[in-house]
């Protein structure tokens, strides 16, 4: 091979990148951010202005996702910064701003950037990349630098039994998305005790379904299938196959949601006599809706839902603290401000912000160790729901407050389509429908 | 001493833009320029590394990060699980990578061209879906490094500090190798291979051999370099390990410098690496960053084939003596 044609084959590998990571560029992206009206501290105190850096993933696989997460944070900050910013009793008053750079989601550079953020940008504050590979190495830099840092969309739990000591998370960890959706099932049907576990081998499903695997069979269950598919699968009949063997009563798993997708659509054009779906990611998407009526009465885990209702007297009723905006007034502000309706990812951003703002608020500082100490006690319910961390050495900054809801797509009244909450049984807007068919 | 000097001028130049490099964050004392000085390294390291193989003997190995990865699962294995220091941890990840390199390149390097470089690709695909697949090394999970692992170093900050100076010896290291093997009578053997496979052999070059161990050699640095970084990273999963666009990207740091010459990697890889940091974090261009970067070396694979280094040693007979 001559090298002039070796070169021109890489130059055109490097095109195709980034004519890839362009059009991914394109979909998510959104410059529309609500610029902050008034910014006019309060008489008396001083204004000061609090940094908080985190890496996007503008361009590569992580770009929808990351972007939506990024939304909901800048959200989080406009606002704030249009209520005249944080006010501590002392009079100071912090503004908040952001400060980001593109980490193409690949590690590769995430310690580099994280290092900028913490040295040359001081930032005081950190939130996590999109994705736990990313997060996990952000931690180590962050941990360097003694800055807390607050982790949105990374759920495996790995990264949090690592050591570190201000790492806080926000997503309901990967051990617990599954959880739900066999306690439900378990409320619907204790005859059903047969399952079949069909999973994307990636480290966020494997993460997952294992964790459920475990659970499954503490609570009595059969696993009578546990088989995972490469990423890039389109057919899924060998597999299907496998599961007509089996006869389970349900079929869990999933991964993203191209796969997810596809293993329901042919789910339902095999006809696969199976009482109960669920599965990771795809179904809590608006675009699942797509699949038509392949798509009815398919379950999934979601970390949170414009539907789902925490409010400030459910709150007070268990005794816990409220804190910030309501779900529907987050729903309307988002979708004014992107022109989206907002996904968990959007929701998990916003809620990163909110909880630091909590934390200052509790420790009337933004001296890292004092803010530290009030998330180690934060103890909260917002609209993305109740948010507790682990302070046990082992796990610290892990996740045990909040928990995933369960929605379920069912017949609309205006459209074919509806995407109602199941599970838990106090959130719901619909009663489950069991079994398929 | 001066006759040893000016044989050995060619090599002086690129140890001394490496120790440039290196002293940098030492005299600013900054951790972000350490940070980025780490990535240009690497960058480096891996470049001059793949330079044996690609720009001495001619074969183009388009899946050369497989020895990245590979390095790294090894190493992190034996640290997180076994509990081995990083020394012998480094030490064995060279090791795994040199010998996976000697079993495939018996088998695979009897391809030539084209067949040569599609089988690199799938040897890395092949491993990525392997490491996968093996619960001892996480499966799709992958490994974390735990944080009590950066105790001995003094904590994350010493552990830093550590990865950066072992990989500047590394760097030089692959340096020196480089101008060796460049210089030597096996070296010339790799370039004849270069230039007619068959008339090498009949002039007496043991062809199969010789592309075995120049393989061999490339594949060592960057198993250990995989070791240090996901060390580093605290992270390994397979998706990371054996990422192509990297392999990739390592080609157009030697073709960007000047291919088959110890200089042009370090140019090249030290140049790119800059140019996409500086767009990265442009306030202007880091939304096009990708954009630019591939503008640009499109033009220099049009209009400057044979590298900077390459270019500068054509235009010049007193700089073809020093710039080797």
């Amino acid at each position: 091979m001559r090298m002039r044609s070796v070169a021109l084959a890489a130059a055109l590998l490097m095109i195709m990148s980034v004519l890839a990571g362009c059009s991914s560029d394109d979909s998510g992206s959104s410059e529309t951010t609500a610029a902050p009206t008034e910014t006019t501290a309060a008489s008396g105190g001083e204004t000061k202005t609090i940094t908080v850096g985190f890496t996007t993933s503008q361009t590569g696989k992580y770009n929808e996702s990351s972007t939506r997460q990024v939304d909901g944070f800048t959200l989080w900050m406009d606002q704030v910064n249009a209520a005249g910013g944080i006010k501590l009793d002392d009079g100071t008053t912090y503004m908040i701003e952001s400060k980001t750079y593109d980490d193409e989601s690949s590690s590769d550079r995430v310690q580099e950037l994280y290092t900028d953020l913490a040295t040359k940008d001081n930032a005081d504050f950190l939130i996590s990349p999109y994705s736990s590979g990313l997060t996990a190495a952000a931690a180590v830099v962050s941990e360097q630098y003694g800055k807390v840092m607050i982790t949105t969309g990374a759920a495996s739990d790995a990264t949090y039994q690592q050591g570190f000591t201000k790492v806080y998370q926000i997503y309901t960890p990967a051990s617990r998305y599954l959880t739900s959706s066999i306690d439900l099932l378990a409320s619907l049907d204790a005859n059903a005790k047969k399952l079949a576990f069909v999973y994307e081998n990636s480290k966020f499903s494997t993460g997952v379904v294992e964790a459920a695997k475990t659970y499954a069979e503490e609570n009595g269950y059969d696993i009578v299938m546990f088989e995972g598919y490469d990423p890039e699968t389109t057919d899924f009949n060998p597999f299907i196959n496998k599961i007509e063997a089996a006869s389970p009563d349900a079929v869990l798993g999933g991964g993203h949601f191209q796969d997810g997708s596809t293993l329901a659509k042919q789910l339902y054009e095999k006809n696969v006599p199976v009482k109960f779906i669920s599965l990771l990611v795809a179904p809590p998407e608006p675009a699942f809706a797509e699949l038509g009526d392949a798509a009815m009465e398919v379950a999934g885990p979601s970390q949170w839902e414009p539907l789902v209702q925490y409010t400030e007297d459910a709150a007070n009723a268990l005794g816990m603290d409220w804190f910030g905006t309501t779900g529907d007034e987050f729903t309307t502000t988002y979708t004014e401000a992107f022109g989206d309706a907002p996904s968990y990812h959007s929701a998990g951003g916003y809620a990163a912000g909110l909880v630091l703002q909590h934390a200052i608020e509790s420790a009337q500082s933004i001296d890292p160790d004092a803010v530290a100490t009030a998330l180690d006690a934060t103890n909260v319910v917002t609209f993305f729901g109740p948010l507790k961390f682990d302070t046990t050495a082992e796990s610290h900054g892990l996740q045990v407050g909040h928990d995933m809801v369960v929605i379920q797509w069912q017949p609309g009244s205006d459209e074919p389509l509806a995407k109602q909450i199941v599970w838990p049984e106090a959130g719901q807007t619909a009663a489950p429908m069991y079994p398929r068919g | 001493m001066m006759d040893f000097l000016k044989r050995t001028v060619g090599l002086w130049i690129p140890l001394l833009v490496v120790a440039g490099i290196a002293a940098y964050p030492l005299i600013t004392g900054s951790d972000s320029n350490r940070e980025a000085m780490f990535s240009i390294l690497l960058a480096i390291a891996l470049a001059s590394s793949l330079n044996i193989l690609l720009g001495y003997t001619g074969y183009v190995s388009f899946g050369h990060i497989v020895f990245f990865g590979i390095g790294g699962y090894a190493g992190l294995y034996v640290m997180t699980v076994l509990g081995w220091n990083i020394w012998f941890a480094v030490l064995l990840g060279a090791t795994v990578a040199g010998l996976i390199a000697y079993l495939l390149g018996s088998a695979i390097l009897r391809l030539r061209g084209g067949y040569f470089a599609l089988a690199t690709i799938g040897v890395n695909e092949a491993m990525r879906a392997l490491t996968g697949n093996i619960d001892a090394l996480g499966g799709p999970i992958g490994m974390d490094v735990n944080f009590s692992l950066y105790k001995p170093f003094g904590g994350p900050g010493g552990m830093l500090q550590f990865v950066f100076w072992s990989v500047v010896a590394l760097t030089v290291l692959v340096i020196i190798i480089s101008f060796v093997v460049k210089k030597s009578k096996f070296g010339l053997g790799l370039q004849a291979i270069r230039e007619d496979e068959d008339a090498a052999e009949d002039m007496g070059v043991v062809a199969p051999r010789a592309k075995t161990w120049a393989y061999v050699l490339s594949a060592i640095i960057p198993g250990a370099l995989g070791v240090l970084f996901f060390f580093k990273n605290g992270h390994i999963e397979p998706g990371e390990a054996f990422r192509l666009a990297l392999s990739i990207e390592m080609i157009v740091w030697v073709m960007l410098g000047g291919i088959g010459t110890v200089l042009g990697p370090v140019v090249g890889a030290g140049l790119y690496q800059e140019t996409r940091k500086l767009l990265l974090t442009n306030a202007y261009l880091k939304n096009i960053q990708l954009a630019v970067a591939g503008a640009l070396l499109l033009a220099i694979v049009l209009f400057v084939p044979a590298g900077i280094v390459g270019w500068l040693r054509s235009r010049n007979a007193r700089l073809r003596k020093v710039l080797e």
